[in-house]
């Protein structure tokens, strides 16, 4: 029943109506623009956020996250170049068909199943999320330690083309974050002298520099190779209109898929893009028509787009019922939470009902928005992208950049913090360190670190009590072994590449 | 620029041990207890563990071909510039020459685009930031353009 009472307070606030429309088309334009993700765009617009009533600041983020997630596939479709790491599955059937003159009819299928996906996500979510808190309330510090760990492991080792380089960019953002005074005992930990250093480095102006900053960077050094559109918009309407008998092979894909996304977002740290592979992986596999796949298959489309979106919702519940972010996005909106003074975790539920619930409802009403805006208006999207020129739109964005992270405080030393985060985002990209992995770990680690300590105190000084409380060695086991399969799928990758080679 | 992976695994060692070093530099607790030393040790044993790992991989993980770094430390350079800049001179009088030269240095050459963009660009981020939403911008310690443009 909460979530008719949100409905109900979102529908009757235009001014919030306002901001989740402006995101739906904020989003969909940055997840559609090559080179700029919807991450890259909630870390830029964060400030402005400061500035808005605590709902309206998380339904304006959160909308932009999932208009954002189904804007990559206007470029993935309409320029091969996909717009999120997500999209790059789309583009395997989107671009073909477009290359065919049927952009038109790729993005009309992207945009429903999206839309399918991303509802199907968010009513598990809605279903769901209560009776987890219920269970996280009876979480103790050694299991929250346990799931941390889990986590750790997870988002260090399974994203990215190397296991050790995840697990190092995790270790650095936990390092980074322990910067300042230690909340418990008042020690001052890595501050060397600087008086600025004591308050420790400032979640935002550090996004902003890894996501934007180091995008720019990134960019640069790459040329713009990622960031130059070029592609040719349907302009055949009859050709392009999108029928059920079209649509209705779809169908299956978008259930089965929506299902497989929603399941992967609740893990933290797997996100869109493993979703996405994974639905089309099964979708093809599945298919009636697999030899058409890679060839312009409207399931192809279909099937990785409606997981891709899925994610969305169910990625929130780690994040809303235990304070662990699994996603960047959701890193993103843990410090809007924070900012605005509110405290997440399964207390959540009981102090900020009501908040939590018009947020989810901002989340329908936006996935409807930009569903609408999509299915009738991403191909004039699409136009208006190609006339951006790359070479004023990433200058443009590295001056935002400073003002965005000089906002967040009012403080010059939160720029010269942006820069450096910038410089170090381009550097872990061109080295394959995993940025996502070092800012989720940089968000978990005052909680995991406030969990371990907690737990060594029940047990008097003893580690033993992680072996002691099953939840916790299981969540303990289960991080091992993800990164023990991790390893062992590399290993065996790399020893078939090697036989391939001789 | 393709780095050899031993030189990222040593880059990754030396970030561990000297997190460690400085992990074990934070004082210990009023009673010996050396709980704001724990968690900083485990994260850079975890570095160090990476690091060594790093020498026992194969090519997995090695930087894209080609790449123009030097562009990125001029803009990066130009970005601290920026900073000082903005301290002494303030927003309005720092931005225009940085997003001019920012502009050249992502190949933009056209000598009206650079110079319309030096003056709007800047303009409407302030009009955006300080009046529309309202935040305070960063005044120049030497001299600022806002103490005699009042109307801005």
């Amino acid at each position: 029943m909460d979530i008719f009472a949100g409905l109900l307070t979102v529908v009757t606030t235009p001014s919030l109506l306002g901001w989740v429309l402006l995101a739906a088309v904020t989003g969909m334009v940055a997840g559609a623009i090559p080179g700029l993700t919807a991450s890259a765009a909630i870390a830029m617009l964060l400030p402005l956020t400061y500035y808005m009533d605590p709902l309206a600041a998380l339904a304006f983020l959160y909308v932009i996250g999932k208009s954002g997630r189904y804007g990559g596939s206007i470029a993935a479709i309409l320029f091969n170049t996909p717009g999120t790491a997500a999209s790059a599955a789309t583009q395997l059937d989107g671009y073909p068909l477009a290359r065919k003159g049927l952009a038109g009819k790729a993005m009309k299928t992207a945009t429903i199943s999206s839309v399918i996906g991303d509802f199907t996500g968010d009513i598990m979510l809605i279903l769901g999320v209560g009776w987890i808190a219920m269970l996280a309330l009876r979480l103790g510090p050694p299991e929250l330690f346990g799931i941390y760990f889990a986590a750790f492991i997870v988002i260090g080792s399974v994203i990215g083309k190397s296991v050790s380089r995840g697990l190092a960019s995790a270790a650095l953002g936990m390092l980074v974050s322990m910067v300042g005074f230690d909340p418990i005992t008042g020690l001052e930990r890595f501050t060397y002298g600087s008086f600025d250093l004591t308050n420790g480095l400032h979640l935002v102006p550090l996004m902003i520099g890894i996501f934007v900053m180091g995008e720019v960077f990134a960019q640069l050094d790459q040329g713009l190779q990622s960031a130059r559109p070029s592609g040719h918009p349907p302009d055949d309407k009859a050709k392009n209109r999108l029928t059920w008998q079209d649509y209705r092979h779809c169908l299956p894909h978008v259930a089965r898929s929506s299902v497989i996304g929603a399941f992967i977002g609740m893990l933290p740290g797997l996100g869109s893009a493993i979703a996405a592979f994974v639905a089309y992986g099964e979708g093809k596999r599945r298919a009636r028509n697999p030899e058409e796949w890679g060839k312009g298959a409207l399931e192809g489309i279909a099937a990785p787009e409606a997981a891709n979106n899925a994610v969305s919702g169910p990625s929130m519940a780690p994040l809303l019922t235990l304070g662990i972010p699994g996603s960047t996005i959701g890193a993103i909106l843990m410090g809007v939470f924070l900012i605005h003074g509110i405290q997440i975790g399964p207390t959540l539920f009981l102090t900020s009902r009501d908040l939590i619930y018009s947020l989810f409802a901002c989340g329908l009403i936006g996935i409807a928005l930009y569903g609408l805006i999509g299915y009738f208006g991403a191909a004039t999207i699409g136009r208006y992208i190609i006339r951006i020129p790359a070479q004023v739109l990433y200058p443009v964005i590295f001056m935002i950049s400073f003002l965005a992270a000089f906002t967040a405080r009012g403080n010059l030393f939160d720029v010269y913090v942006m820069l450096a985060a910038g410089v170090l985002g381009w550097a872990m990209r061109k080295y394959n360190f995993n940025p996502a992995a070092f800012v989720i770990a940089f968000v978990l680690a005052g909680g995991a670190e406030e969990a371990f300590r907690q737990s060594l105190r029940l047990s008097d000084g003893g580690i033993m009590i992680y072996l002691e409380r099953p939840a916790a060695l299981l969540f303990i086991g289960l991080g091992l072994a993800a990164l023990a399969f991790r390893v062992r799928s590399l290993n065996r990758a790399a020893r078939n590449a090697a036989l391939e080679d001789a | 620029m393709r780095a050899p992976v031993w030189g990222v695994g040593a880059v990754v060692l030396s970030l561990g041990l000297a997190a460690a070093l400085s992990a074990l530099a934070i004082p210990l607790g009023p009673d010996g207890d050396w709980g704001a030393r724990l968690f900083p040790l485990l994260a850079a044993a975890a570095l160090i563990l990476a690091g060594l790992s790093e020498f026992r991989s194969d090519q997995r993980g090695m930087p894209s071909e080609g790449g123009d770094s030097r562009k990125v430390i001029t803009l990066a350079a130009l970005g601290v510039l920026y900073i000082w800049l903005i301290f002494q001179v303030g927003y309005l009088l720092a931005s225009p020459p940085v997003i001019a030269a920012t502009l050249y240095l992502f190949g933009v050459r056209k000598r009206t685009t650079l110079i319309v963009a030096a003056i709007i660009v800047p303009l409407a981020l302030h009009l955006f930031f300080f009046r529309l939403l309202g935040a305070f911008p960063p005044l120049g310690d030497r001299f600022d353009i806002l103490d005699h443009l009042t109307f801005l």
